[in-house]
């Protein structure tokens, strides 16, 4: 059978990948995909991210919108803020949405009835989606290597439910379903499941990495990057929430970085071609995680004991990156040196706050 | 540029299953979606090997679950593809979530159905269960009794489906192993049939990049009934074009289905049994023999269940003294506590003039075939309610009552 051979887009990477978002990139593409309008928090890490991420790949993409705040919060009948096809999905159905969506497209081209440039096929799932409900289907969907970019905006919650813990909920972090109180003074028991690295480990064919708002040139080189990756892709990017995280809404981008200075979320690269991490990204500081848990009052009402603990897995976190630990954070890790977060009528104050 | 081989008319033998692969051959399907379970896997199996063969052009992608089949196929339908999928009993529930959202988007989805029994306790044979447990959600729905007529539904459910007018996925089922099993002779068409027949799919509104759309955004609750009307017009409005399709269907292929009913020794029948799927097969064997024995027996078999065809089974069934409703499903707490198509029986004869009498036989159940001595008791039955004037009670389990 004769058919028409696919042609792929290949996108330009960025110089300078990690300024802060206040560097100002002329090589950054004009055209909005995701503009201003729709109802999503002050602050929304999550809709930064969408932003950045559509403007990294441009006009010639189609999104695919799995159930969650991007969702809910993002589009209303009649009004959405897509100037690119988007289609919402179940919460359940990221990657395999997405796969039907890249082989329509494959299969459109190659038999003639669709005429033009390979689609970028970006999904945007949220951590609930990603790590939890629809973690088989994105499995699948890397598996069989369709060639489409799959996203775990990461905000570490179910955010748009209301603030419940999902599987990427951080140890300590306070949500509806993991509440702390006399019995469970730490909130969240379980430390989250380590979805991105799970990801490469599984399908290594793949381009994995992690990012952050933070730092929004190596996202926008990432998305770059796993969109010009002939298969596969997945991205799982730090998105702060204000809502579930209860801080100042102007400290989004500000907590992006500092969530990557304190060894909490470390940002690597999973490549591909040589079946191998790339740990050489280092943010400009390291700090100890009571920096980064002070901000915000899902962890005020952690114990010496509980702050300590997360310097352990942030500490294990930095070895794991090839950083050799400063005796400040090994010193951290001693709950002797760590004082609690807050009295307990103060956590009990910000708890109602959430 | 044909993408299908040209192929001749000819007549093979084949099950229903491979005529299921067969049809979505001619289709010229752009995207398969396929996930084992018996009794339908056979036909998955038959189109991986045309894939593999190069006989046909088509993303086949091997899903992690039933759900995620229908979230693919909901994915690429969305795109602008023709998109096949399929499943039997449990799996058909395990994609349940799916199948408003694609209804509701209004994309053409075609899943095939070989009945399987529920769970407990894992049954391979045939009850209706698993694919009405949904035939609320949609979909347009219809049983074949033979392979012949598996293979004619595909082709006539795509065309309905992709209809502008309607737009709408759509089940075609088979009942397991009686007809997704037994191999029979099938006319396979001549390819420029099929293409006079079935024009490519396209959407109107596809995802694609030139023409942005928004698929499937949150609503205000006052945003949503005018959408569940519309849904619902459609649904309605599709049996125009049913009829329509099958008219020309039979112009083109020679074969002239009623879209709605089968009348089988119907003419002077005063008891009828009232089924769908392969049963009727056995069913029509059963009537001559009973004919034989001067017993006044027919047979209605319903071909679509989706939209309902509530004026005509009303006109129909009214013309006979008791009906006999051949379940095959479990519709356990139903109105006559047996199955589901005795209520939607009852419900298209309430508005007629002289309502027959109407009994609920949980029989074929299992996926045990219907034996010539059941057909009698069943028949007995009938008659004694037509004798008395009364049925004796809505239910009976056939095989263990007296």
């Amino acid at each position: 059978m004769a058919s028409i051979e696919v042609q792929r887009q290949v996108l330009p990477i960025l110089a300078n990948p990690n300024q802060g978002a206040r560097f100002y990139n002329p090589e950054l593409p004009s055209s909005e995909p995701f503009v201003p309008g729709h109802r999503t928090c002050a602050g929304c890490g999550p809709s930064i991210q969408y932003r950045m991420t559509s403007k990294a790949a441009g006009d010639n993409t189609i999104l695919v919108g799995p159930t969650g705040c991007m969702y809910v919060a993002n589009s209303s009948y009649l009004c959405t803020p897509y100037n690119v096809p988007w289609a919402h999905t179940q919460i359940g159905s990221a990657g395999s949405f997405t796969a039907g969506v890249a082989a329509a497209y494959e299969a459109m081209i190659r038999k003639g009835k669709w005429r033009g440039h390979y689609p970028n096929i970006i999904c945007e799932a949220g951590d609930g989606s990603a790590s939890d409900i629809g973690l088989a289907s994105i499995s699948g969907a890397l598996y069989r290597n369709h060639d489409c970019l799959i996203i775990c905006y990461d905000n570490e919650q179910y955010a748009n439910t209301g603030i419940q813990a999902s599987s990427r909920t951080p140890y300590g972090g306070m949500t509806t379903f993991s509440p702390p109180g006399p019995e469970v003074p730490e909130g969240k028991k379980l430390f989250p499941k380590d979805l991105a690295r799970m990801m490469a480990a599984g399908h290594p064919h793949c381009y994995v990495a992690t990012a952050s708002v933070g730092y929004p040139i190596d996202l926008m080189n990432k998305v770059r990057k796993g969109l010009n990756h002939r298969g596969a892709a997945y991205l799982m990017v730090y998105t702060p929430c204000q809502k579930g995280f209860v801080y100042e809404t102007p400290r989004s981008i500000d907590l992006g970085r500092v969530v990557v200075e304190c060894g909490l979320y470390p940002i690597w690269e999973w490549n591909p071609e040589k079946r191998e991490f790339d740990y050489s990204f280092r943010p400009q500081n390291i700090r100890p995680v009571s920096e980064y848990l002070k901000l915000q009052g899902r962890f005020g009402h952690l114990h010496a004991e509980h702050i300590a603990t997360m310097q352990k897995f942030a500490n294990e976190q930095w070895k794991m990156m090839g950083v050799e630990l400063p005796e400040g954070l090994i010193q951290a890790a001693d709950p002797k040196n760590q004082v609690n977060m807050a009295a307990a009528a103060e956590a009990e104050a910000i708890a109602e706050t959430v | 540029m044909p993408t299908v081989t040209a192929t001749k008319k000819k007549t093979v033998r084949i099950n229903g299953c491979v005529a299921s692969a067969q049809a979505a051959k001619y289709a010229d399907v752009d995207v398969i979606a396929a996930y084992p379970i018996r009794p339908y896997t056979a036909t998955m199996m038959a189109l991986a090997q045309m894939v593999a063969n190069g006989e046909l052009d088509a993303e086949y992608i091997v899903a992690d679950s039933e759900h995620s089949q229908l979230s693919i196929a909901h994915g690429a339908s969305s795109s602008g593809a023709r998109v096949f999928t399929g499943s039997s009993g449990v799996g058909v529930q395990f994609a349940y979530e799916l199948y408003s959202p694609i209804s509701g988007s209004r994309m053409p989805v075609q899943m095939m159905i070989a009945d399987r029994t529920l769970d407990p306790p894992g049954d391979f044979g045939s009850e209706h269960t698993d694919a009405l447990s949904t035939r609320d959600m949609g979909w347009l729905m219809g049983w074949a009794c033979d392979a012949q007529e598996a293979f004619d539904n595909h082709l006539i459910a795509y065309r309905i489906g992709e209809d502008r007018r309607v737009l709408l996925p759509q089940m075609v089922c088979q009942d397991g192993f009686f007809v997704s099993h037994i191999t029979s002779d099938v006319e396979l068409p001549d390819s420029s049939q099929v293409r006079e027949f079935l024009p490519p799919y396209k959407h109107p509104y596809p995802l694609d990049p030139r023409h942005p759309v928004s698929h499937g955004p949150q609503i205000m609750p006052e945003q949503g009934p005018p959408l569940q009307l519309e849904r619902a017009r459609a649904m309605e409005g599709s049996m125009a074009v049913i009829e329509e399709v099958h008219k020309e269907f039979g112009e083109i292929f020679g074969r002239h289905y009623d879209p709605w009913l089968e009348e089988y020794k119907t003419d002077d029948a005063e008891v009828v049994f009232f089924l769908q799927g392969g049963h009727g097969v056995t069913a029509r064997f059963a009537i001559q023999h009973m004919r034989e024995k001067g017993l006044k027996v027919g047979m209605v078999r319903l071909r679509t269940i989706r939209p309902y065809p509530t004026d005509r089974v009303c006109e129909v069934l009214s013309k006979f003294k008791v009906v006999g409703v051949i379940e095959t499903n479990m519709g356990l707490g139903s109105p006559s506590s047996g199955g589901v198509l005795y209520a939607d029986a009852c419900a298209a004869l309430y508005e007629a003039p002289e309502r027959p009498l109407v009994i609920s036989f949980m029989a074929g159940m299992g996926g045990e075939a219907i034996v010539l001595k059941e057909f009698y008791w069943m028949t007995e039955k009938m008659i004694q309610a037509q004798k008395r004037g009364k049925i004796e009670k809505r239910t009976h389990w056939v095989g263990f009552e007296e």
